[in-house]
């Protein structure tokens, strides 16, 4: 063999192997759009459907290799037949944004097969031996367009990730700035602030904000001064019954929250804490701490105890070592552990309905519930109040969202 | 004077090994000790006994005289050097090197400008002066380690403990610093003892070794001494060979051009 006929074998145009990846994705996409035609009942467009992903599977065998016009060919007459379906079925819904997106799935990609099978580095490779130089130039083309291509495809992938994120943040503005209260209608039809203005005119709102946020904060501190000392010497000393109790930490988390329930019920009823921020903070902070101290014990794990040594050298005792030295190093961890108790009592909504019997004590879930329940399904102030819980949570993370990645990769990774 | 004694000390750990058995040890005022062995030999538990980081099972350890047994690590007044560093993250070189100062107690407590003008004094002598600002993660190796020296020098401690200080270097750096070391423990004559089981760097920096195998004492003079005569096998075999060894791969490596030649 020389060497040119060792390299025929290494070249292959960078259409082909994009095609062969992106084949497959396209025919997994197709087959689960499936059940859109489906769910709509309509039998031919199902049809159509069925017969594009079969079709798409068949493009994705016959893809040509080199010196294989005939496979070329077969594939060009697939890719041709996909692209007429695909038209046919856009043509045949209505043009909204969703359909489009759906279509593009069969659109693209087969129309991408036509136009790069028919083009001329894919034609020359498959219809002709190539000279050593052809075969250098064909290398080097692939090395440059791998990288657009490798991008392309990854910020298709992200903007599908983008629009499950943003899309029903886009309904719930809509429908938040939107007249009346009723669900549906096109996208920015009507502009009104009456929403906003009345769940923050109204003093219901801001009675459940304070609540929300006395509870959350309570639980947020009352469950770092337990957490961390817990998680500390979980993590450095060894006493009898510790591998049992950071076991039972986990044992309780197995029960699903609703057994728990009655039993928590009777007990707040007979400390007379229901209807009492103090009783929320207390059952919500048994319900975080295991996570907590679990969390927090991974980071101090992850100090190493030279560290402490070298304090212990430098005339700290015990208690000075923890607060000059771990304190200060394990600020990410407790800001996340904070955060994440935070969020968990901010977000409660079964515990927060049974404690509190009264309107005053209502947490912000709880009440933005009772919008839809009470007062006739205000869908337009329920979506306009639950922009306004989200804020605080969202200027949160934007806050805490260095210490969350430090936090969460440290304590994660290496612990 | 400063003088430190180990007298028929014991360690065992909780499951039952035993670290070192019946050491008795005296390291005299102003003398560079190496504490040699293989690993698990039980020298960086003897260290850390003295340092007051590990319990004494048995037995008694005095510095000056005193029983230090039960004394808190930080009262003992000793300044150590850890294999990792063990820098603190959080603090700029200056505070690193001024920690210690800031917790000393009692009648030794510092006030201010007597804290700065010894970190001055230390950054000196270590060359740090330029990086006093920055945090351990701006610095290199080499530096790294000078600021954990300084930070056990800077208290001015009765003994300097080192503890594999070097093996995180590389060949060239190592080098170096091993001269340093011994520049500095010539110019402040603090005693020093020194953990490692690197024969060379014992021999080259010990005014006498300590050498250990499996908790006990094998042989404790001179360096010269051992290698010229050794206690027993262990030694002859951990010291002489080695040492022999070295010698010998290093002159095949420096004939071979004569012997092409010829």
């Amino acid at each position: 063999m020389t060497n040119s006929d060792d390299m025929r074998w290494w070249y292959v145009p960078l259409e082909i192997v994009m095609l062969r990846r992106w084949l497959v994705a396209a025919f997994i996409m197709n087959v689960l759009l499936l059940a859109v035609d489906y769910l709509r009942a309509e039998s031919d467009l199902l049809l159509l459907g069925i017969i594009s992903c079969l079709l798409f599977a068949a493009l994705r065998a016959s893809l040509p290799n080199v010196n294989d016009t005939l496979r070329r060919d077969i594939s060009l007459v697939l890719s041709a037949a996909l692209l007429g379906i695909a038209v046919y079925r856009l043509l045949r819904t209505d043009p909204t944004i969703f359909n489009i997106w759906i279509h593009c799935w069969s659109l693209l990609p087969s129309g991408l097969t036509l136009f790069w099978l028919s083009g001329r580095p894919v034609t020359v490779w498959t219809s002709r031996k190539l000279s050593d130089s052809a075969i250098e130039y064909g290398l080097m083309r692939n090395a440059n367009l791998s990288k657009i291509y490798h991008a392309t495809s990854t910020h298709i992938t992200l903007l599908h990730f983008v629009a499950i994120t943003v899309i029903p943040l886009i309904w719930i503005i809509d429908i938040a700035f939107s007249e009346g209260n009723a669900l549906g209608g096109q996208i920015g039809d009507s502009f009104t602030t009456e929403h906003f203005s009345k769940i923050l005119n109204g003093d219901s709102f801001w009675t459940w904000f304070r609540n929300s946020l006395i509870v959350s904060i309570g639980t947020a501190l009352l469950g770092l001064f337990i957490a961390i000392p817990a998680g500390y010497a979980f993590s450095r000393y060894k006493f009898t019954g510790r591998d049992a109790s950071m076991f039972s930490f986990l044992l309780v988390q197995m029960f699903p929250g609703i057994i728990i329930l009655v039993p928590y019920f009777m007990v707040m009823k007979t400390l007379g804490l229901l209807n009492s921020h103090l009783g929320l903070i207390l059952a919500y902070c048994v319900t975080a701490l295991p996570l907590c101290v679990w969390m927090l014990k991974g980071f101090f794990d992850t100090i190493p105890r030279e560290l402490e040594e070298a304090a212990a050298l430098d005339g700290c005792n015990q208690f000075q070592v923890f607060t000059k030295v771990v304190l200060p190093l394990s600020t990410p961890a407790i800001a996340v552990t904070a955060l994440f108790s935070f969020l968990a009592a901010w977000n409660e909504y079964l515990l927060a309905l049974t404690f509190n019997t009264s309107n005053d004590m209502y947490t912000l879930p709880v009440g933005l519930a009772s919008l839809i329940s009470s007062t006739g399904q205000a869908w337009g102030d329920f979506a306009a109040a639950s922009l306004l819980v989200s804020l605080p949570v969202a200027l949160l993370f934007l806050f805490f969202q260095k210490f969350l990645i430090d936090g969460l990769s440290a304590g994660g990774v290496k612990g | 004077m400063v003088s430190v004694e180990f007298e028929q000390v014991n360690k065992q750990y909780e499951d039952g090994f035993q670290a070192v058995q019946n050491l008795t040890l005296d390291i005299k005022d102003k003398e560079f000790l190496v504490l040699l062995g293989p690993s698990g030999c039980g020298k960086s538990t003897t260290l850390r006994m003295l340092a007051g980081l590990e319990d004494v099972t048995g037995g008694n350890i005095r510095i000056d005289g005193m029983k230090v047994n039960h004394l808190p690590a930080g009262a003992r007044g000793l300044g150590m050097v850890f294999q990792s560093y063990a820098l603190y993250p959080h603090m700029s070189i200056h505070d690193n090197l001024s920690f210690g100062l800031r917790m000393m107690k009692g009648t030794d407590k510092l006030d201010g400008n007597e804290i700065s003008k010894r970190v001055k004094e230390i950054a000196q002598l270590l060359e740090l002066d330029d990086h006093l600002d920055k945090k351990p993660k701006e610095l290199s190796g080499g530096q790294r380690q000078r600021v954990a020296l300084g930070r056990a020098l800077v208290r001015r401690p009765k003994v300097l403990l080192m503890d594999e200080p070097l093996s995180n270097l590389d060949a060239e750096l190592r080098h170096q610093m091993r001269n340093e070391i011994r520049r500095l423990h010539d110019e402040l004559g603090t005693t020093t003892i020194y953990v490692t089981h690197d024969q060379i760097e014992a021999m080259t920096l010990a005014d006498r070794i300590a050498i250990l195998d499996k908790g006990e004492l094998q042989q404790h003079c001179a360096p010269m001494e051992a290698y010229h005569n050794p206690a027993n096998d262990f030694v002859r075999s951990f010291l002489c060979k080695h040492i022999d060894d070295l010698v010998d791969t290093a002159n095949a490596l420096f004939k071979k051009p004569e012997e092409v030649n010829e």
